[in-house]
């Protein structure tokens, strides 16, 4: 008896978790498609990143809600996500529009990528042009050389003097 | 050159961390509103003392207006009813918008509409009533039409019924003066208006 009523809250949570999707009826399966799609599109305006379909905020069900009774109603997906931004405005739909404001949205890694490749073409180029490189060494070589040649005069004018010590 | 250039990633990461920074001070609630300057939508919904009556979009016409979404279950509205009730005194015209949360009908939950009438006027009874009329919205219609995402929320609206300003979250001593600024604009400026 006691085993059978410690079962019993585990076999409610199954059956609730088994109803919540079932219970929506759909004329044909482009529409659940549409209502999935538009579920997980559409952005709670309550909840900080959750979408509608993910939140059980009383907006985001009542949001789903409308969402379905406009695709019974045989709207199209831009239809419905006007419907919603004419609301809650541009922020419940997760794909912003593209405008003055956001334009930066797209700007940004476009320049990004941009001077990066700009930036690694340059490089390569300049290590591939024997002229360049040979005109630096030389420099620098002869530069290391002249370090070079000042440690060994330094070095053996102690080792001159060591002995004597 | 060469040196400007090696500045860039600095300068570039320096420009990040400001506008990173920036976002740590930005009110996450605050997304701008869709409705501004748009007329109020239409609605036909019970005034909740008289419930045989419907208000409309006439009825909040002709006088600048605070359409106040709110509800008996939400502790902010109910800690803001005190304030509320001094700006009705000072004369700003109140309405209430009553947001009925959904009842689950599986649970033997129904929504009375007297009920709700008889704990509303308890409540106000005790914290002070800033309302003119409640307009009771059962089925959250009009308040999906505003893009009301919780309670309370408000809304300025002006003589012609276009909505002007909408406020997320309660009105208090510190933030009514912008919200007074805008309230006073549109009394003067309608009245200068034939």
């Amino acid at each position: 008896m006691r085993l059978k009523l410690l079962c019993l809250p585990a076999l409610l949570l199954m059956l609730q978790a088994g109803a919540t999707e079932d219970l929506l009826q759909f004329e044909s399966a482009e529409q659940q498609q549409l209502y999935r799609q538009l579920t997980a599109e559409l952005r709670c305006p309550k909840c900080q990143n959750q979408n509608i379909a993910d939140s059980n905020a009383v907006v985001a069900v009542d949001m789903r809600n409308k969402t379905l009774e406009l695709v019974r109603q045989g709207q199209s997906h831009d239809e419905v996500i006007d419907y919603m931004k004419q609301r809650y405005g541009d922020f419940v739909h997760y794909q912003p529009p593209f405008q003055l404001s956001t334009v930066w949205l797209w700007l940004l890694p476009l320049l990004a990528v941009l001077t990066l490749g700009f930036t690694v073409f340059r490089r390569s180029k300049a290590s591939l042009t024997p002229a360049g490189d040979d005109s630096a060494e030389p420099e620098d070589l002869s530069d290391v050389a002249a370090q070079l040649q000042a440690m060994i005069d330094e070095a053996s004018a102690k080792a001159r003097h060591k002995p004597e010590e | 050159m060469r040196k400007a250039l090696f500045y860039v990633p600095l300068v570039a990461f320096l420009a990040l961390s400001l506008f990173l920074l920036s976002g740590l001070f930005s009110d996450p609630r605050d997304h701008g509103s869709a409705l501004i300057k748009k007329p109020l939508p239409a609605f036909s919904l019970p005034d909740l003392q008289q419930p045989a009556r419907l208000v409309t979009t006439a009825d909040l016409k002709g006088e600048v207006t605070l359409l106040n979404v709110w509800g008996l279950w939400c502790p902010t509205c109910n800690a803001e009813l005190g304030f509320l009730t001094e700006l009705r005194q000072q004369g700003v015209r109140i309405v209430g918008l009553y947001y009925v949360q959904p009842v689950d009908a599986s649970f033997g939950d129904t929504f009375d509409i007297n009920q709700l009438r008889l704990d509303v006027q308890d409540k106000l009874a005790e914290q002070g009533d800033p309302y003119l009329m409640n307009i009771v919205d059962e089925k959250r219609s009009l308040i999906f039409d505003l893009g009301v995402t919780g309670a309370p929320e408000t809304f300025l609206i002006d003589r012609n019924g276009v909505i002007r300003h909408h406020h997320v979250g309660d009105i208090n001593p510190q933030n009514w003066p912008k919200i007074q600024q805008l309230y006073q604009q549109l009394q003067q400026g309608a009245s200068d208006a034939p």
